[in-house]
């Protein structure tokens, strides 16, 4: 449609003033159709290619006001500028063409300058108007295919996060984000070995852009876990992986937890994140968990910080952390959300099984929730030491043959090897080859990692576990452990493994030997139940899954039997 | 949001006055003031009249930061309210940006 010539439609029931306009639009380009009254009007009236309405005021049959509602319904929304013709001269009647949606008067008797005038007018009128609904449609087209975006976003980020073990009794967790897809993410991961990874998120930003690194970072966090990878080199990695792909504004504020059951103690490295609060049943205030690192994804590895807090837990004590939206949001006087809104909870005076609730109704009360300038993520962790003990191997029971396998390797690490690496995924690695294994990874790396922390802690390090035995122990004995480790100039721990299999089973040896100068072998306890302290679990454990434990030389070399069938 | 600079010829130093909230919203306008001036320069950020900083300022402020070479560059950050400050020592960024 031309908005040179316009498709004018005129009615009016005087012929000669309608021959005369029509005289006139013709002769200034236009196409124009009449009618002789309202009604005539309203039937050729068509929204698709009529583009101005010339309407006399006074008509029969159906009068110009009339007429000029009736078309405007009709319009669907379209704007289609109406002009009254009238020899009225009279306010209020003038009035009442613009309150029933007149764009303008043409007065009589008829003026060419004028109407010519009038004429331009609405045609830069109608020009704007469709620049505008070109550029309504425009954004709108646009905004849809963003909400597609965001969904295919939120589908892969689902597919990558379907090994998240949130559905575990241990932990809840509740999560309020305003976009469709936002930046925050928490991640759960069975160890091999037994307890948990978790991981609480926060991407700069909201929306799509915030979820970007959501990928890479749920990629790392699964995968390092279930290979058996260290919280201490999986944090690194995420932070190396987000600085080399995100841009230099975007990063991540992150919580990372590691439970470990076997020492019952929670390791927690936070980045940015307001204090995570620990629940001992022992003390009343909880212990808040500081940020002492920059979030993940700003400095490069050589100025990345590792600094983490320990705390020894038992069963019932729960742990609480939230993503800093609780802070960013504006209450519904639309003051910000202050921390001492939270003091019930920082001061230990709400009841340990209702910190999630409680947290909710106070953020709801507030008006929080629903005026949320960032989203906001709780996490709550009731712990106990049989948090990911008994899970099902994430490896698919397909029932294939195995094969049968017999080899042997040996590996030595020496002091800066000891320092630096960790040899454990890669020879649960190794160990997995053998087909008829892989339902019991999670036992194996148990039995490697109880072995490996053994010959490094008490043998090469000569750290005593009785450390772990007071309120503060195992903080001090971690922090002895850093120190020592850090130290290291002499020592080695030398690993051998062999394995024979066929098809209905087989036998897995393993054997280390450390530097250090042994110990009373004859000391040792086997079984369980007669361990009754806190701190010396791990043989016992080891004891339980082993067909036979034995010790050599003077205590420093020891060998573990383990058979499967099938 | 409210945005002013002053740049101090002499002294080679950008004077950055920020008002009110420090969000997005205030992304391009930020760009705009300290990339008009050498990357070599010291920059001052006035905080005293910001409400409120969110994560994408603190994106914002490492933006400036590499802008200003990284650790070669000369950073300060005068006069954060308790909470801006509060929200910045979280992030642990008093690490990368002089807070006075």
């Amino acid at each position: 449609m031309s908005l040179v010539s316009l498709n004018i439609l005129i009615a009016d029931d005087n012929p000669s003033d309608r021959l005369l306009l029509k005289a006139m639009l013709s002769g200034l380009g236009h196409n124009v159709d009449v009618a002789e009254d309202g009604l005539e009007a309203i039937e050729k009236f068509d929204p698709e290619s009529t583009q101005l309405v010339c309407l006399d005021v006074v008509m029969p049959e159906c009068d110009g006001l009339e007429a000029a509602i009736k078309i405007q319904e009709m319009s669907r929304g379209r704007f289609i500028p109406i002009v009254f013709l009238s020899g009225l001269s009279d306010t209020s009647s003038l009035v009442n063409c613009l309150k029933v949606g007149g764009s303008d008067f043409i007065s009589k008797p008829y003026n060419l300058v004028l109407i010519a005038a009038k004429l331009d007018a609405i045609i830069r009128i109608l020009t704007l108007q469709k620049r505008l609904e070109a550029q309504r449609d425009k954004l709108s087209s646009y905004n849809e295919q963003l909400i597609h975006e965001q969904e295919v976003a939120k589908v892969v980020y689902e597919n990558i996060t379907h090994s998240n073990c949130l559905s575990d009794p241990c932990l809840n967790t509740f999560f309020y984000g305003h976009h469709l897809f936002n930046g925050d993410v928490i991640l759960a991961a069975y160890k091999p070995n037994g307890g948990m990874h978790l991981l609480i998120g926060d991407f700069t930003g909201h929306g799509l852009s915030a979820a970007i690194g959501a990928l890479p970072l749920a990629d790392i966090f699964f995968e390092w876990t279930r290979k058996g990878f260290l919280m201490r080199q999986i944090v690194p990695e995420i932070n190396r992986r987000l600085k080399a792909i995100l841009p230099a504004d975007m990063f991540c504020s992150a919580l990372f937890v590691d439970i470990n059951i076997t020492d019952k103690t929670l390791e927690v490295w936070n980045g940015g994140l307001p204090d995570a609060l620990f629940f001992s049943q022992r003390q009343k205030k909880p212990q808040p968990l500081v940020s002492h690192n920059l979030p993940l994804g700003i400095v490069s590895e050589s100025e990345f910080t590792y600094s983490t807090e320990i705390v020894g837990f038992e069963v019932g004590d729960s742990f609480l952390a939230w993503s800093d939206g609780i802070y960013e949001a504006i209450d519904s006087k639309g003051v910000m959300f202050s921390e001492c809104q939270l003091n019930p909870l920082i001061e230990g005076r709400v009841d340990s099984d209702n910190l999630l609730p409680w947290l909710r109704r106070k953020l709801e009360t507030e008006g929080v929730l629903d005026s949320a300038h960032d989203d906001i993520s709780c996490l709550k962790i009731d712990l106990s030491d049989a948090i990911g003990v008994e899970q099902e191997s994430s490896v698919s029971k397909i029932e294939e043959l195995d094969t049968p396998s017999d080899f042997s390797f040996e590996y030595t690490l020496n002091a800066e090897s000891l320092k630096n690496t960790d040899p454990l995924p890669y020879i649960l690695q190794i160990i997995m080859t053998v087909s008829g294994l892989k339902h019991y990874s999670g036992q194996v790396f148990m039995m490697l990692s109880e072995l490996y922390s053994n010959a490094l802690e008490h043998g090469v390090l000569q750290l005593n576990s009785k450390l772990k035995a007071t309120n503060d122990g195992f903080v001090l004995y971690y922090m002895e452990r850093e120190t020592r480790l850090s130290m290291l100039e002499s020592g080695y721990i030398r690993i051998k493994v062999s394995i024979s299999s066929n098809e209905v089973g087989g036998v897995l040896n393993i054997e280390l030997e450390d530097s250090g100068v042994g110990f009373d072998t004859s000391q040792i306890k086997l079984k369980l139940e007669d361990s009754d302290e806190l701190y010396n679990r791990g043989l016992p454990l080891l004891g339980q899954l082993c067909e036979s434990i034995d010790f050599s030389d003077k205590g420093n070399r020891v060998g573990v039997q383990y058979q499967w069938d099938k | 949001m409210i945005m002013q600079t002053q740049y101090d010829e002499k002294k080679h130093v950008l004077t950055i006055q920020i008002e009110g909230r420090f969000d997005f919203s205030c992304h391009k306008a930020f760009k705009d003031a300290y990339s008009s001036v050498d990357s070599n320069c010291k920059f001052e950020l006035d905080m005293t009249k910001v409400t409120y900083v969110d994560s994408s300022a603190l994106g914002m402020l490492l933006l400036l930061r590499d802008y200003a070479g990284g650790d070669q560059g000369e950073i300060v950050l005068n006069n954060c309210n308790d909470a801006v400050e509060k929200i910045l020592r979280i992030a642990n960024f008093d690490r990368l940006f002089s807070l006075h």
